[in-house]
């Protein structure tokens, strides 16, 4: 294939499934610049890695894995950078909260801000969860066993549950 | 939305693929301008990294080919022992460069995500030791630096010029540097609000980025076992 023609591939792919970078973008950064920098960084390393996908996953796996790499790994180094600006006593917090956009819908935006606090893996997981992908692919993308990912889902959900509830009885 | 109940997180997962998709077609524009730019000469973080790696990795060899010439035309001992302790340090630098690049070609943002940070953190780790033991030796080498150095540029020697007395002093100082850097570093890393890369450096020659990268990699462990 021309390399017009695989450009031309990849751009449709990305237009296809460009819902995961939004999902991944926003979950991981911490202002609209940051998102924008983080999504422009996903599309270069899809761009990168693209001659090498061989249809073993499906596109849509494929693509969550290198978004949430390339996602986990800014996310850690802002964070670092976070950490050593704002507090003195870096153990004291583990991870900067990242705002939500949710178009005024306000359960949501409780239960989103809860997500975002997660650390980034965990985060990654709730990610996938929401998007409605199977407890296979999951593990498929993460890279732990399909048990593992069941008892992470259901500890976060305890956990948002009682949250909320708390939240709620105030 | 109630999430009390599995019924309440299908409805908020209903609700975030919805959000999702309001604000998915916001990036249109970014596709088309994508579309517009030429995709091959994109570059990612990790292509920049090792390409700073192996300028790095460029820059000590030649210091080497260059030490071993000035070895070769200064064959007194008093030459050659800096000049072989300069060797060693660039020797030690290079292998801890080459480490880096290597554990850099086996990341594969494609491969499942706790694999890959795993490797990403060890890399943090390499990069992190490197310029702490870089840091840490530099004092020490300042001396060996600066005999070579003087032959080097001027022709002149610096044994003959300052004598034992003061050569010996400067080495003591060079002792003394490394744990006033370490103090210095750990009372300036928070003050240094504006300048990314000097905070970055403070850090990591206080302790505090290794501690930070080894939390993390601990963290991944755990995350991966349990």
């Amino acid at each position: 294939m021309s390399a017009n023609g695989v450009q031309a591939e990849f751009l449709d792919a990305l237009d296809r499934h460009r819902g995961i970078l939004v999902k991944v973008g926003n979950s991981y950064s911490r202002t609209p610049a940051d998102r924008d920098d983080l999504i422009q960084e996903i599309i270069a390393q899809l761009w990168r890695s693209f001659p090498r996908y061989d249809g073993r996953a499906k596109l849509s796996t494929w693509m969550y894995r290198i978004a949430l790499n390339v996602a986990i790994t800014f996310y850690r180094s802002e964070s670092r950078r976070a950490r050593s600006v704002e507090l003195r006593d870096p153990a004291k917090v583990e991870e900067f909260d990242t705002p939500v956009e949710t178009a005024g819908n306000e359960a949501l935006e409780m239960v989103l801000e809860r997500v975002n606090q997660l650390d980034a893996l965990n985060r990654a997981v709730m990610i996938l969860y929401l998007d409605d992908r199977t407890y296979a692919e999951i593990a498929e993308i993460i890279g732990i066993s399909e048990t593992n990912v069941a008892t992470k889902i259901g500890r976060i959900k305890q956990r948002l549950q009682s949250d909320i509830g708390a939240q709620q009885r105030k | 939305m109630n999430v009390q109940n599995d019924m309440g997180f299908s409805e908020l997962k209903r609700l975030w693929q919805e959000n999702a998709r309001q604000l998915a077609a916001s990036l249109r524009l970014n596709a088309m301008l994508m579309q517009r730019a030429n995709l091959g000469k994109v570059e990612t973080t990790l292509g920049r990294l090792a390409r700073a790696i192996a300028f790095e990795l460029v820059l000590i060899l030649a210091g080497i080919v260059l030490v071993g010439w000035f070895g070769a035309h200064n064959p007194q001992p008093k030459f050659l022992v800096p000049a072989a302790m300069i060797d060693l340090y660039a020797v030690a630098m290079v292998v801890a460069n080459a480490r880096q690049l290597a554990v850099l070609k086996s990341i594969d943002y494609d491969e499942p995500v706790v694999a890959i940070q795993q490797r990403v953190e060890a890399l943090k780790l390499l990069r992190i030791r490197t310029t702490l033991g870089a840091l840490l030796f530099g004092p020490l080498m300042w001396l060996p630096f600066f005999i070579v150095g003087v032959r080097l540029l001027f022709g002149g020697d610096v044994y003959a010029a300052a004598g034992p007395e003061w050569l010996i002093a400067n080495a003591l100082f060079g002792l003394a540097v490394i744990p006033m850097a370490i103090l210095l570093a750990r009372i300036a890393a928070p003050r240094l609000h504006r300048s990314g890369a000097l905070r970055r450096l403070a850090d990591d020659v206080a302790g505090r980025s290794l501690a930070s990268a080894l939390h993390d990699l601990a963290a991944l462990r755990r995350f991966a076992d349990h």
